[in-house]
This record gives C-alpha cells, structure tokens and sequence, in this order.
C-alpha cells in the first residue's frame, strides 16, 4: 500500500510538472507578424500562460546598444530617474520625461499580486536610480552630444508620460489629466503652476497608465492616447469608460471626446508629416499565445473602432469577451501594419531629419518595449518602418538593438519613447538603462 | 512510516484510532467541511457567472477555489496521518479509496485554480465549470466512503 501511496504522489507531482515544464514558443517564423497581412495562429489558452522577464541590470560604463551599419550611438544623459518619453522644443532643447508607477490596482484575484511581482521585476533593478515622476530639461546647443545643462523643469507630476508644446505652452500628460503650463522656448524652470486642462481616466483601477500626446498641424487640438483598464476586460466592461482609446481634446476649452476607439494600448500619437493622418502604435492582448496578438503600427480614422475588447485584426473575436458585441466588430478596422507579438511597441516618431542615411528618410521609428508573455523575448529595441507616399511600405528594420542578453536573461535597458532632435539624430529613451541614447550617422 | 498498534496498551482497543487529534477529537472531520463547502459554492458561482457573465462571480469562484486548496491541504495532512497511524484503517476498503477520491479531487481544484486565473469568460466557460462539477461530484462519493468509515468502521470513535 505504501508503494501505492509514493506511486500516486509521483503520477501527481508529474502531472504538475507537465503543467509547467515545455518552457519554450514553439517554432514561428517571426518575419510572418511583420507587415500588413500579420499570420494570425489559432487563439490558444493555457493552464499556465508562457511568462518570461529578463530582469533589468543597466549599462556597465562605456557599454551601449548596438546600432545598424552606417549608424553610431552614444549616451546623451545617463543617471535619469525612469525616461520613458523624449521630446524635443522648437529651441532644440530635449525633455526627457520620467515616470514612477501610479499605486498598484486593488487586488480582485490571487493572480493579480503575482503577475504584478513578475512584471515588476522587469522593469526595475536593484542599485538602479529610484524612478521619479519629473522633467528633466537637457541643452545640448552646440549638438556635440554633451549637453551643457541639464535642470529638473517639472518635479513631483504624476506619473506623466506625453508632453507637447504648443503656442507658448507646455502640455504634460499625467495619468490623470492634460496639464497646462505657460512655457515659452529657451526657458530653463517653470514660472507658473500648471493648470488641467482635461482630466483623463484614472484610478482606483488604472492598468495600462500612460497618457500620450499630440498636437495636430493646425495647433488647434491635442490628441492624447488612454489604455485599456485591463488585459481582456477582466475588471469589468464598466471600468473601460473612456478607455482603449485616442481622445481628441480642443485645446482652447479643454473640451474633449473619444477621436477613436477599440486601441488596446495605443501610445505615441504622431502626425505623419505634412498630413493631417494620425498615426499611432498600439499593443495588443495577453494570454492568447506567445504568437497572438500582434501589436501594430496604424493610421487612426475619426470615429474608427478598432476591435478590442470583441476582436483583434480586423473580425478575429477573442473568445474571452463576454457579452460579444456583433454590431461593433462588424465595422472593426484592421489595422495598417503589424510589427510583432508582444513587442510592446510604445514609442513613435517619424523621420523626416537629413543627418541620419536617406534610407530612413520618411519612414518611422519604433521604440518597443519588449515582451513578457511568452518565453523567447520579442521586442527589445528599436525598429525601423519604411514609409512610401505616406504609407509603410516594406519590411521592418532592426536600428538599435542589444539591450538584451539573450543567455543570462537580463536587460541592460529597455527602449521606450523616441523622438529626432534639431540635428536629426534620433533620440531613445531608456527607462530600464535610465539613459537618453543619441543615434547619429557613422562618420 | 506506520507506526505498530501491536503494543499491549492498544491489544484491547476495538475501533480504530484516529492519529491526528485535539483533545481527543478526531482533526481530520473538524477540517473537511472547508474544502466541501468552498468547491461546491465555487460550483454554484460558476454556474452564476455562466448565466449573468457578471465578474464578480468568476471572483468569487477563484477565492473559493483558493480557500478550499489551502484548507482541502490541511485536511489531507491530518487524514494522512490517521491513515498511516492505524493499520486497522488502512485495511478497510473505503480509507483507500477515500484518499484516492480527495487526492483526485485536490489535483483537478489545483488544475482549476489555473484556469479560473484566466482572463474573461474562458476562466469559467466551459472548462472551469466542467472541472468543478467533476470535483462536486467526486466529493459526494469520497464523502460518503468518510462517512462509512466513521458510522460503519467505527473509525476514531470513542469506546
């Protein structure tokens, strides 16, 4: 009896192992999720989702991503507390926007702490300078790439993420309202509070937190990105109120509305140059396999839905949404092009500069965050999207890569917002490397 | 390892002994009513959750799930023992297939833990759902082989 008892202990524990054990994608050829007709595999769920972070370690000193041929990257600013946005004035000067977490959302499962320790452990590295929700102001006017003055403009935000100047104001996008500041270039600290404009979604649930911003060619309106307040809505359709969405806000009255909707996470809005099209990068749905859902590079129509909760890609339903919405799914647009599975595909910046080889002129620059919900890393660095006659065209580039060590699992940084600065050089925000990198031309 | 019952001061005992005991209660019955409870409200919160698609249920489910692994592990510990404690309840035929059954049970509640910490409908509809019934049912049976062992066999009952 007693070999009975140790065999089924065994058959247990071995049941429990095959539960955990296959810790690897199956084969994919990657290449197939980039562009505009994504393969989409058959939605899969799991017992236990494939979850991989490579927790965070900085740069060693003198050590950098690599870059593409043609291209060199240097640090601009090291030591900051969390980049997550860079943004460049009319003057040249670089804000590099840092942002602590808002509190973490009440617990509704005993997944819920769980998850939170893993994605946590992503993001932040024991020794690493402790995030700060503040605005950093760097002058590097002679563009040698070592800038002569470095200020805290903005301290103490909550937990901001998009900035935008526009007719002598500065808009900062906390995440829970556009805030004003009366901000005239060249300036070095801030004479007057600043004033909210439009309150965004916020708390007590606030999941996907980063408000971003945009200013349309005409000056007249902002255009700031909300996030989902969910994965699936798994807090409820109630808490997805002006969420998952581009809100369109008049910048005169602070009045808003819902430009578009059915955007998972979409971040970074930009113009594309010399139009009135508004592009966005978006990423999309967890826990469906480490192949699905593709985050995605798209042009954002007015009045648009773009599927999520009820379905991905076009009319592809996510079986996890319940109530279903046909009406709503039946004009879902699919999105332009598709950039990978988990990337986290968080900034945008289009390249219109003449510093960097003609090759990217025009074409758009991806800061992707990198992945967590699968087990070989995905993301990890910032792609290139080639543009013709304002539209992608062609195959995605690798630019700045190697913030990641593939064997030990550890991120030396993690890209996230980009931008181009008076030179042309292409500028990333780092906010596990707590740097702001310069690309410039080899010479 | 069993421990020998054939020592003289346990010669004229007749039913037999419970292990595992407070105060000369028997720990094993004190326990079970957790898990019972917590995996058959979690059967009846699925089946709200799948009619309403109300969260909150699916919530609740979870919880309850949680709850009756972490005290449905606390009974098998003080089961266990009484079942290695007395070889007089291992050779009657419902102890074993009584701890086989709640084993059974725990393994597919831990297995439903998983999948109840999905995301959306698919936490309950249709596996979740299927797994709690599968469990509710397997109780009933391993409940009743307890009860046998407890009104029939006499098992940790007093003289």
């Amino acid at each position: 009896m007693r070999r009975g008892v140790a065999g089924r202990a065994a058959f247990a524990a071995s049941l429990l192992a095959l539960t955990l054990a296959a810790c690897s994608d199956p084969p994919f050829d990657e290449s197939k999720q980039i562009g505009p007709d994504p393969l989409l595999p058959e939605p899969r769920q799991y017992l236990l989702p494939p979850i991989s972070v490579s927790p965070g370690e900085g740069w060693k000193a003198g050590q950098s991503p690599a870059v593409a041929a043609g291209l060199r990257i240097q640090p601009l600013a090291t030591g900051l507390q969390h980049p997550r946005m860079v943004y460049v004035l009319p003057n040249g000067d670089i804000l590099a926007v840092q942002a602590k977490s808002p509190p973490p959302e009440p617990v509704k499962r005993p997944k819920d702490p769980i998850v939170a320790m893993v994605k946590n452990k992503a993001t932040s590295f024991p020794g690493g300078p402790k995030a700060a929700s503040r605005i950093t102001l760097i002058r590097d006017a002679d563009a040698d790439g070592r800038p002569e003055l470095r200020v805290t403009l903005i301290d103490n935000l909550n937990s901001p993420f998009g900035v935008v100047w526009a007719d002598n104001a500065l808009y900062v996008a906390n995440t829970d309202a556009v805030v004003r500041y009366p901000f005239v270039p060249g300036q070095t600290r801030m004479t007057a509070p600043g004033q909210v404009l439009t309150e965004l979604p916020a708390g007590p649930i606030n999941h996907h937190w980063t408000k971003s911003l945009t200013v349309s060619p005409d000056g007249q309106r902002l255009y700031a990105t909300v996030g989902s307040n969910s994965n699936i809505t798994e807090n409820g359709i109630e808490a997805e109120k002006g969420r998952a969405s581009v809100w369109e806000i008049d910048r005169a009255s602070g009045r808003a509305r819902e430009f578009a909707t059915g955007l998972r996470n979409p971040n970074s809005p930009n113009f594309y140059p010399g139009t009135n099209t508004l592009w966005v990068v978006v990423n999309e749905r967890d826990e469906l396999g480490p192949h699905l859902v593709p985050d995605y590079l798209t042009s954002v129509r007015e009045r648009g839905f773009y599927g999520w909760p009820y379905s991905y890609y076009g009319r592809h339903l996510d079986p996890r949404v319940r109530p279903q919405r046909p009406d709503l799914v039946a004009r879902a647009i699919k999105p332009d092009y598709a950039l990978g599975s988990h990337v986290a595909a968080l900034g945008l910046t289009f390249y219109t500069g003449t510093a960097l080889p003609p090759h990217y002129r025009g074409g758009a620059f991806i800061g992707e965050h990198g992945s967590w919900d699968r087990y070989s890393p995905s993301g990890y660095k910032v792609a290139f999207v080639p543009f013709r006659n304002g539209r992608p065209s062609g195959m995605a580039e690798d630019v700045v890569t190697g913030f990641l060590d593939r064997e030990r699992r550890k991120s030396f940084g993690r890209p996230v917002g980009v931008a181009v600065d008076r030179t042309g050089a292409l500028l990333i925000a780092d906010d596990v490397g707590n740097t702001v990198w310069r690309v410039t031309a080899a010479r | 390892m069993p421990i020998d019952r054939d020592r003289p001061a346990d010669k004229d005992r007749t039913h037999p002994r419970s292990t595992a005991r407070l105060f000369g209660h028997p720990i094993h019955p004190m326990l079970v009513p957790f898990p019972i409870t917590c995996f058959i409200g979690a059967l009846v919160t699925d089946i709200v959750y799948a009619r309403s698609a109300n969260l909150f249920w699916q919530y609740f489910s979870i919880w309850l799930i949680t709850a009756g692994l972490v005290m449905g592990a606390l009974a098998a510990v003080a089961g266990l023992i009484d079942y290695l404690g007395d070889r007089r309840i291992r050779a009657k035929r419902p102890a074993t297939w009584h701890m086989l059954l709640n084993i059974t049970a725990m393994i597919l509640s831990l297995l439903n833990a998983f999948v109840h910490s999905r995301d959306g409908w698919t936490a309950v509809v249709p596996q979740g759902i299927i797994l709690s019934g599968v469990v509710v049912a397997i109780l009933g049976v391993s409940g009743w082989l307890g009860g046998s062992l407890v009104y029939r066999h006499r098992v940790g009952v007093a003289e």
